[in-house]
This record gives C-alpha cells, sequence and structure tokens, in this order.
C-alpha cells in the first residue's frame, strides 16, 4: 500500500518541490533512490525535481537571475553517482505549513481511525489534531469523522496479521449458511463503517474478503502464514471477479449510479424512460443481488435474466407478507 | 544557468509557480504586479514591455488561486499612504507565516498514524489534499516507525453534492440546492451557507445556517437533489466547533430514535443489525432486538434489503415504510419484463 503512484499536478508538483527543498537542506549528501523512497515517489520523479530546482531562484538585485540568485548542486555527484548534494540555497528556509482543508483531511481520517487497538490512547490522537491545527496556515476546515465502531476482533486480527499467523472463524455467508475457515490473513481493509480481512482461504484455495461483523467464534492459532502479503498481488477492487460471474441488467435512475459503483457497472444505455438508464453488473450470485435491489426500492430494478427478477420478487414478497396478517 | 529571455522558450506551469513563490518569499517589501510580470521566471518571457499584458495578468491571477490553495499565505498589502491606489498594491509572502513553526515536530509513531489517516481517503479532493499534506509531513524527513502493512481503512464519498459543499465551505460562499426532506415528494430549495460536514454512522451530512428557516440545520446529502449552485454570495462564519456540535447533534438524534425488530437468527441481518443475537444460530425462532437510527426513510431501505429476514415491530411509521417499500420491489419484478 501507499504505492499508488498518483498523476502529479501542477499543484502537486509544486508542494513537492517546496517539501523536497528543505528535506534536501538537512541532507548534506543523499542517494536519488532514497529520497524517492522516503517521499514514496519515484527516481525519475525526484531527477526531474532536482533539475527544476538546480536552475530555478530568485530575479536578484539585477533580474537576471544570475548564479548568486539560485539553487545549485553539485552537479557531479548528481550526473556521476545519482546523489544529491545541495551547494547553494535561495529563499527557502522550511517546510511549509498545512492549507487548512489539508490539515481538515488528515484530521478527519484521525478521527476515523481513534476506533483502531492501537489508538486506545485518546490522548495521541488529540495531541495530533492539535499539533495539525497549529501547523496549518488557517484554521482547519470544519470536517469530522465520527469513529467507526470495531470490537475486539480488530485487535485480534491486527496481532495475527502482525505476528504472521493463520486465524479461524466460523464464517456466516451473504446466504446464512455457515462454514468453518482458515484464513491467512494479510490485509485489514475497511469501508466506512465496515471492516473486512482479505486474506488466502485454505477452504477455497484462492483469495478472499471477509466481513468481520460476519465471523463467529474467531480464534488465532500458532500455525504461521502459508502465504505472504509480498506473495501474493491483492487486487484494488475489493471484490475477485470470476470467470463463473453471472451479468445482470439493471434498470435505474441515472443518478443513482454512484450507489451501485461496487458492482462496477459497465457501461450505460438509455433506458426509453427519462432521466433512467440500463446497465450491467456482474455479480457472483443472485443473492447478494437481490439484497441491493431490495434496498433501492423504486431506484433500481433488475431487467433481466429473468430468474434474477423472480429471485427478487420472491425475496421482497416473502418479506412482505411477515406484515400481510399482522 | 539564466533562463534565456526568449519567447519561444517554453516555461512548465510548476517551475513559473515555483519561481513565483521563491520571488515572494524572498521579498520584504513586496513586488508589484508590474514587478513580477516583467521579472519572475515564466511571466517575464511573455512579457511586453510597454504593451499590453493582460494575458498576463489573468495568468497571474489564477496562479495566486493556485499558490493559496496549498496554504503558501500570498499576501497583497497596500503602500501606506496609497489606498486605491492599484499601483501601488504590492505582493509578498511573510516567512513567518509560510514556515511550519519549528516547535512542530512528530515522533515515528506519530508519522505512521498520519501516513494512515492520509491513506482513508482515495477519491475525491480528499485525496488530493491528504496527498500533499503528507508531502509536506515528509518533507521534515522522519521515518515512520513501521511500515504500515495490515491495514487499508477507507471512508467513501459517493454523494456528488460534498465536492461543490465542501468548496463552498472552504470559500465560505452561500449555496442553492434542492432538498428532498424525509416524508416528501416534491423537494424543496434551500438557501444555506455551510458551516461544516460530517459522517456520522457512514452517510455524509452537511450542518449550515438556513436563510429561510433562520436558524442551523443538519442536511442528509444523499437527499439532495440536482447539483449544488452558487449563489455568488459570502458569509463570515460565526463560532466554531460546528463540526462536533453536528455530530453530537445526530448521535443524539440515534439514541432517541428506537426501532423493535424481530431478527432470524443466523442471518445476515442478525449479525448486520447485531451483536445481540449472534451465537444462537440453531434456532429459527425470531429473536426481539432493539436498534438505533438516526434517519427513518434511510433506516427503512436498509431493513427493506433484509426481506424476510426481519420484521419491524415498532415504531409503525418505520413498520409501514419497510412494507410499502418491500410491496413497491415485488411489484415492480413480479412478471418478466416485457420490454
Amino acid at each position: 500500500m501507499g504505492e499508488h503512484t498518483y498523476p502529479f499536478h501542477a499543484q502537486d508538483k509544486l508542494v513537492f518541490l517546496l517539501a523536497l527543498v528543505p528535506y534536501l537542506m538537512d541532507h548534506d549528501r543523499i542517494s536519488v533512490t532514497e529520497v524517492a523512497s522516503h517521499f514514496q515517489v519515484t527516481p525519475e520523479q525526484i531527477r526531474a525535481a532536482i533539475r527544476l530546482i538546480a536552475i530555478s531562484g530568485v530575479p536578484g538585485e539585477t533580474n537576471q537571475y544570475l548564479p548568486g540568485d539560485l539553487f545549485d548542486i553539485a552537479w557531479d555527484d548528481f550526473e556521476d553517482n545519482d546523489q544529491i548534494v545541495l551547494t547553494h540555497r535561495v529563499a527557502i528556509d522550511d517546510s511549509p505549513r498545512f492549507s487548512a482543508r489539508e490539515a481538515a483531511a488528515l484530521i478527519a481520517g484521525l478521527q476515523y481511525l481513534s476506533a483502531l487497538p492501537e489508538n486506545a490512547n485518546r490522548d495521541v490522537t488529540g495531541r495530533l489534531m492539535a499539533k495539525l491545527s497549529r501547523g496549518a496556515s488557517a484554521t482547519p476546515s470544519e470536517l469530522a469523522v465520527a469513529a467507526s465502531q470495531t470490537d475486539e476482533s480488530l485487535g485480534l486480527i491486527r496481532d495475527a496479521v502482525a505476528a504472521g499467523t493463520q486465524i479461524k472463524f466460523d464464517y456466516v455467508d451473504s446466504r446464512g449458511q455457515h462454514e468453518q475457515r482458515r484464513v491467512d490473513p494479510l490485509r485489514i481493509e475497511s469501508l466506512d463503517q465496515d471492516w473486512y480481512v482479505r486474506g488466502w482461504c485454505h477452504l477455497r484455495q484462492a483469495l478472499r474478503t471477509f466481513r468481520l461483523d460476519r465471523m463467529i467464534d474467531l480464534v488465532r492459532t500458532d500455525k504461521p502464514l502459508s502465504r505472504r502479503e509480498a506473495d501474493t498481488t491483492l487486487p484494488d477492487t475489493f471484490f475477485e471477479a470470476s470467470a463463473d460471474d453471472l451479468s445482470v441488467i439493471l434498470e435505474l435512475a441515472e443518478c443513482a449510479l454512484p450507489l451501485i459503483a461496487d458492482y462496477s457497472p459497465e457501461g450505460t444505455e438509455p433506458s426509453g424512460v427519462a432521466g433512467r438508464v440500463l446497465t450491467s453488473v456482474r455479480v457472483a450470485h443472485f443473492h447478494g443481488l437481490k439484497r441491493l435491489v431490495a434496498g433501492l426500492a423504486g431506484t433500481v430494478t433488475v431487467r433481466s435474466p429473468p430468474e434474477a427478477r423472480l429471485l427478487v420478487a420472491d425475496w421482497a414478497a416473502a418479506g412482505a407478507s411477515h406484515y400481510d396478517t399482522a | 544557468m539564466p533562463a534565456s529571455s526568449s519567447v519561444s522558450v517554453r516555461v512548465p506551469v510548476e517551475e513559473r509557480l515555483f519561481s513565483l513563490v521563491l520571488a515572494l518569499l524572498a521579498t520584504k517589501g513586496g513586488l508589484t504586479k508590474q514587478e513580477i510580470l516583467s521579472s519572475v521566471q515564466g511571466y517575464r518571457q511573455h512579457y511586453a514591455l510597454g504593451g499590453d499584458n493582460s494575458n498576463l495578468e489573468r495568468q497571474f491571477e489564477r496562479d495566486k488561486d493556485d499558490v493559496r490553495e496549498l496554504g503558501v499565505p500570498l499576501e497583497k498589502t497596500d503602500s501606506a499612504g496609497q489606498t486605491g491606489n492599484n499601483q501601488n498594491l504590492r505582493y509578498r509572502i511573510p516567512k513567518g507565516d509560510y514556515d511550519l513553526p519549528r516547535d512542530i515536530t512528530f515522533s515515528a509513531k506519530e508519522i505512521t498514524l498520519l501516513e494512515l489517516a492520509g491513506m482513508v481517503w482515495r477519491e475525491q479532493s480528499l485525496s488530493a489534499q491528504s496527498r500533499r499534506a503528507l508531502l509536506k509531513l515528509r518533507s521534515l524527513g522522519i521515518e515512520s516507525d513501521e511500515p504500515i502493512v495490515g491495514y487499508a481503512p477507507r471512508l467513501r464519498i459517493r454523494e456528488g453534492a460534498f465536492e461543490p459543499l465542501s468548496s463552498a465551505l472552504e470559500r465560505q460562499k452561500i449555496v442553492t440546492f434542492d432538498y428532498l426532506k424525509p416524508g416528501e415528494s416534491t423537494p424543496q430549495t434551500r438557501t444555506v451557507a455551510p458551516l461544516a460536514l460530517v459522517q456520522h454512522q457512514g452517510r455524509w451530512h452537511l450542518h449550515a445556517t438556513d436563510e429561510d428557516a433562520g436558524g442551523n440545520r443538519t442536511f442528509l446529502l444523499s437527499r439532495f437533489v440536482g447539483p449544488v449552485r452558487l449563489t455568488g454570495r459570502s458569509f463570515t462564519p460565526t463560532g466554531e466547533g460546528h463540526a462536533d456540535r453536528a455530530l453530537n447533534e445526530l448521535e443524539q438524534i440515534w439514541c432517541q430514535n428506537v426501532a423493535e425488530i424481530d431478527v432470524v437468527p443466523g442471518t445476515d441481518a442478525a449479525t448486520r443489525l447485531g451483536k445481540q443475537v449472534r451465537g444462537s444460530t440453531t434456532t429459527t425462532a425470531m429473536a426481539p432486538i432493539t436498534v438505533h437510527y438516526t434517519d427513518m426513510n434511510v433506516f427503512a431501505a436498509e431493513l427493506a434489503s433484509y426481506g424476510p429476514e426481519i420484521v419491524v415491530r415498532a415504531p409503525t411509521p418505520l413498520r409501514d415504510a419497510v412494507q410499502r417499500r418491500l410491496e413497491k420491489i415485488r411489484a415492480d419484478h413480479e412478471r418478466p419484463h416485457d420490454g
């Protein structure tokens, strides 16, 4: 994680330059690869930034950007050894402050994470938030996130991930069926209020994602992992697609497309009704779909296949029947 | 290695912005716009002495906004006694306001936590804000004590209204939008001064001063209909702690709203609605539980998704809402679609 390379826009590049200069000032000599690894960017991004910094500076008294007005580096060390030695600097003395929104983004992230077992000590989070506020150029924007609720299972899995040992639990799938699972936990993930563990499932012999609130009788074992995250490429998409997936055509209000984003809808076409579109999604089975559609009454309907429509209709009818006689 | 002043030299945007920041940090008394345009790298190449520089001036206006958006305190000052005379406006970046105070330091453990906090946002502008904040943090040269293997937390923003509201909140702009109140079928236009954006129970809310209602109100972002529009008017926010107050109010509402629900043990509904019914997986008898909620209609939608796994006992409006939803879904899916 944290190794995604994002497209750098001009503003990002400026922040990067302003952040890089004070870092280099604190290091008499440092290799390009070391800087790249610290900033989590590619070595080529570092080299491009160094080339730009080395020809930049202030107009100076003559307005001519004379050599004394510019940054300078030891060019031989840079070109021949991929080493950075800043030999002359101008204008910048310190790291820049955070913007109000930057500080707010990190503060809200910290609030969300205050439920983690690592953060049982609330003082740490509070102190950090105060430092970010003081380090911002204006009062951080009013953005807040209620702490996500977690239970002791999160701590147990976290310890297992850290120790590199397997976990065992009884898992209730979306159809309500129970199975004993033994899993190499590779990563704990969350999506808003829901927590998941991704890992290698010994029963299925495949990578699987498990919801923490569907685990019963969770225990740590002493068995070491059979796989490590480094040996396994965890796909970025949350739910693993498979060749056996079923295709479903949905009709929905165009503005409701974000609601089904997790299902990666493939393109849209007009439905014949104003404001409503058709799209297709792939699902492992129709049982998860029936829950999704039942939760979006009037917003999303299943067009085809007929068996998926029937399953949704039966699901809703069975639910509604509880109320007919009452 | 001074750059040539030939017009043909194309200076990358980041070089122009970097040069602008360096020039304004280095000046004590400030630079006039003319001085900036004629001397700073990236502008000077396009400066026409005694000619029309209106394009370049517009460029400078945009650049100023871009630089300020990054938290760089780019100031405009009037020379003494010359108020109102545009020719005497001077620009500068005061070092004291630019530099991160030296006494703000972070431990390796704190850096680890902050890296994780920055990872929470993966989309829209908050992701860009976090990335920039982390670049500035790394500038301090502190290594985190352990790589963050094992966690990938994530907060989602699916509501299209979030981005324009976040920008209006930051820039203190009054906005209007159409809002569908719970239980009503036609949206109402609201005009509000945004005070805070908060996420509670996984849902985003706007806390704002409602001009028509004459008081502070909290709006659920998923109830916005259509786009958020700027009014062109600004406001000066009063007080602070709006976000915390809004969260406390939502928490109170959540505590006050209690539903009584029968749940089939061992089902998905049982696992998700409460740990109370966990464990008794052998029986198929319904087990009663009580659950809190914030917005009745939003909760009714969630409850409908559980189909026959639950029955709502109380309150009656919630029970009716769930029943209506289930009947609507049944009707919408009854026959094979004939289109």
